[in-house]
């Protein structure tokens, strides 16, 4: 038996503000293999958030096991689960959060701060990983200059770039036009066959129609899980 | 407890592979908070004013009270600092208890070391007897005077810092043999109309009559002398029959006047020291010290004023930053940065903050001491310790003023921080 890159068994997250408790995510059962492409779909507020950070450490489940390439998250520390972060995890945001002050190509070494990368070698990284996300001719840019999709380019490139196992992304194409998000799900469909596992939150059918696999979440709870 | 937590942390690894720790090394520490600090360089530079005040006003401040200390100090070293006067004790005690000063007091304090010169001197009772420069009593002008006799040893010269018009003092010989020869102090030789010894001018006391060898222009001290005539203690001992000196008059070299203060007495008087009574000047360090704690007390309080506002002013414009870089610090985490870097980062800029303008307030501080200075014609006098402690206080600023904000920057939770801006 192999043991799944990602497993959540019976993971929920529960919000407390005062007297309110809101049940984000209820016992949610996923398994993620390496190499899956796998696309999270539901409506606003279904919980798919949710789900994607605590599965990229971002946040901490209040209930049932999660196991992060067979470790129990739960029984990590603080520092384990920073230092996963720096190393394992890939992320990717709507809002693509780049430093403004910075070019294309710190933003890109940015991530290898926190990892085991030595300086010396960190520009030639993030210049290959710009290649790859087809940004080379703007390494030099602010990202003020560049166009939506090429900014969540560089984000990608940036998530990559530390070489993670696992890219998790928060409604990526949310900002971006159809013709951009379609170049961006190509990307995506490269890097997997490079051998990189991809989530993608989406409340976008196309987008979730090019995932081999589509989970379906509703009020807090997956709600089906088929494969293409 | 602790340790063993670790080693079975330690074995867990073993089986499965470690998980490799984020960490944050300096020289990244270093070039990110630089670069953070350069993002928004006008407004870092707003930030360091309220150091930069504080600094300068420090600097200012003690090197203004260094210098003009200093100033005061050596002018006062040259006069009454090397000044010390033994008397006899004059209090309530009564004649019979009154002890004298023995005929040697110059040679026994000249021995001391410390002392550059020494002379007693005593008051000579003339009764009515009055002063005149010629022999026979001329009826048209006033040739007669009421002047004052002195009696001193010729130590009293270089003691009292007197300088001669014209003529010579007096010397041990003199008083041996009881010569019958005087110096005349500048008003007195005035008022008896003597400008010239070389003529061997007589001076008529009563019906005594001295042979003027000198006449003293100036004395720093013992400032009676120049309206007396001034003759050997042992011609008016004979002639006067003078008991003993009543005052002794010591030049001590800079910095031996405390030490001569407490000596001299023994000198003079083994047997009963707490008799003599000494006038010496307050220790010049302790004079330094405390004019510069009057000048300091006062501005020192304005510089830790305006450093306290300065430093309130950096946490300020940190906490602010920090509000607004809540993204940034969501992202980091994100990518891996722990709390600590975090904090880290945030206590490095403010620190650096603190730093830079410890530096322009120093140069400023500097400057205004050099301006001071030059303004009054005083030597510019500066701890050396301030240029190099100065900056490093403003940078203790900063980093005290970024402790608060750090700690908050490190407290966010990396979803709730990206969340913040999301949209
Ligand atoms: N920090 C929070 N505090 C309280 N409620 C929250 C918090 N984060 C999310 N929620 C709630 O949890 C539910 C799921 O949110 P989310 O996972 O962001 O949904 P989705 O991403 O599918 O739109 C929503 O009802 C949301 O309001
Ligand atoms: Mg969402």
């Amino acid at each position: 038996m192999s043991e799944p890159l990602i497993r959540l068994e019976g993971v929920g997250r529960t919000f407390r503000s005062g007297e309110v408790e809101v049940n984000a995510l209820r016992e949610a059962d996923l398994a993620i293999d390496r190499g899956d492409y796998l696309s999270i779909m539901g409506p606003s507020g279904s919980g798919k958030s949710t789900l994607l950070n605590i599965t990229a450490l971002l946040d901490r489940h209040t209930s049932g096991t999660y196991r992060f390439e067979g470790r129990d998250v739960g029984r990590l520390s603080e520092g384990e689960r920073t230092g996963l972060r720096a190393h394992r995890i890939g992320f990717v945001f709507q809002a693509f959060h780049l430093l403004t002050h910075r070019t294309v190509l710190e933003n890109v070494v940015l991530s290898m701060l926190y990892g085991s990368v030595p300086r010396s070698d960190r520009k030639a990284r993030a210049a290959g990983a710009l290649e790859r996300v087809g940004l080379s001719d703007r390494a030099g840019f602010l990202p003020s200059r560049l166009s939506g999709g090429e900014r969540q380019r560089v984000a990608i490139a940036r998530a990559i770039v530390t070489r993670p196992p696992i890219l998790l992304c928060d409604e990526p194409t949310g900002s971006l036009d159809s013709t951009t998000s379609r170049s961006i799900l190509e990307l995506f469909e490269e890097l997997r066959s490079d051998g990189l596992t991809i989530v993608v939150v989406t409340h976008d059918q196309m987008v979730s129609s090019r995932a081999e696999r589509t989970i379906a979440m509703h009020d807090g709870r997956v709600t089906q899980d088929t494969r293409a | 407890m602790k340790r063993r937590a670790r080693r079975a942390r330690g074995k867990r690894s073993a089986a499965m592979s470690r998980i490799p720790r984020s960490r944050f090394r300096v020289l990244d520490l270093v070039t990110e908070s630089l670069a953070g600090l350069f993002a928004r360089p006008g407004r870092s530079l707003l930030t360091a004013l309220g150091a930069v005040l504080g600094i300068a006003a420090l600097v200012a401040t003690l090197g203004v009270a260094n210098t003009a200390g200093n100033q005061i100090v050596s002018t006062f070293d040259e006069l009454s600092a090397t000044s010390v006067v033994l008397t006899t004790d004059q209090g309530f005690s009564g004649a019979n208890t009154r002890i004298a000063l023995p005929w040697d007091s110059e040679q026994r304090l000249t021995r001391l070391n410390g002392v550059v010169a020494a002379g007693s001197m005593a008051d000579v009772g003339l009764g009515n007897a009055l002063v005149r420069s010629v022999p026979i009593i001329d009826p048209l002008g006033q040739t007669e005077f009421q002047i004052p006799m002195i009696a001193a040893s010729p130590g009293i010269y270089p003691a009292s810092r007197g300088k001669l018009t014209t003529g010579r003092w007096y010397d041990h010989g003199h008083s041996e043999r009881a010569d019958r020869v005087a110096v005349l102090g500048s008003a007195a030789a005035q008022r008896l109309n003597i400008t010239r010894v070389d003529q061997q001018p007589v001076v008529f006391v009563g019906d005594v009559s001295f042979v003027v060898v000198g006449i003293l222009a100036q004395v720093e001290r013992q400032p009676e002398l120049l309206s007396a005539i001034i003759v050997p203690e042992g011609t008016a001992r004979e002639i006067y029959k003078l008991k003993s000196p009543s005052t002794v008059q010591i030049r001590t070299e800079v910095g031996a006047a405390s030490l001569i203060a407490a000596q001299g007495p023994i000198a003079v008087a083994p047997d009963d020291p707490s008799t003599v009574r000494v006038q010496a000047p307050p220790e010049a360090e302790d004079l330094r010290a405390e004019v510069q704690e009057n000048v300091n007390a006062l501005f020192l309080i304005l510089g830790g004023v305006s450093l306290l506002v300065g430093g309130i002013g950096i946490a300020n414009v940190t906490l602010v930053s920090v509000l607004e870089r809540v993204s940034e610090i969501g992202l980091r985490r994100a990518l891996g940065a722990g709390r600590r870097h975090i904090a880290y980062q945030f206590l490095l800029e403010s620190t650096g903050v603190g730093l830079f303008g410890g530096m322009v307030g120093t140069s400023l501080g500097v400057l205004t001491v050099v301006a001071v200075s030059a303004a009054r014609t005083w030597t510019p006098v500066l701890n050396p310790a301030i240029p190099v402690a100065a900056p490093l206080l403003g940078a203790a600023v900063g980093l005290l003023a970024g402790l608060y904000p750090a700690l908050r920057a490190s407290l966010f939770e990396p979803v709730d921080s990206l969340r913040a801006s999301a949209n």
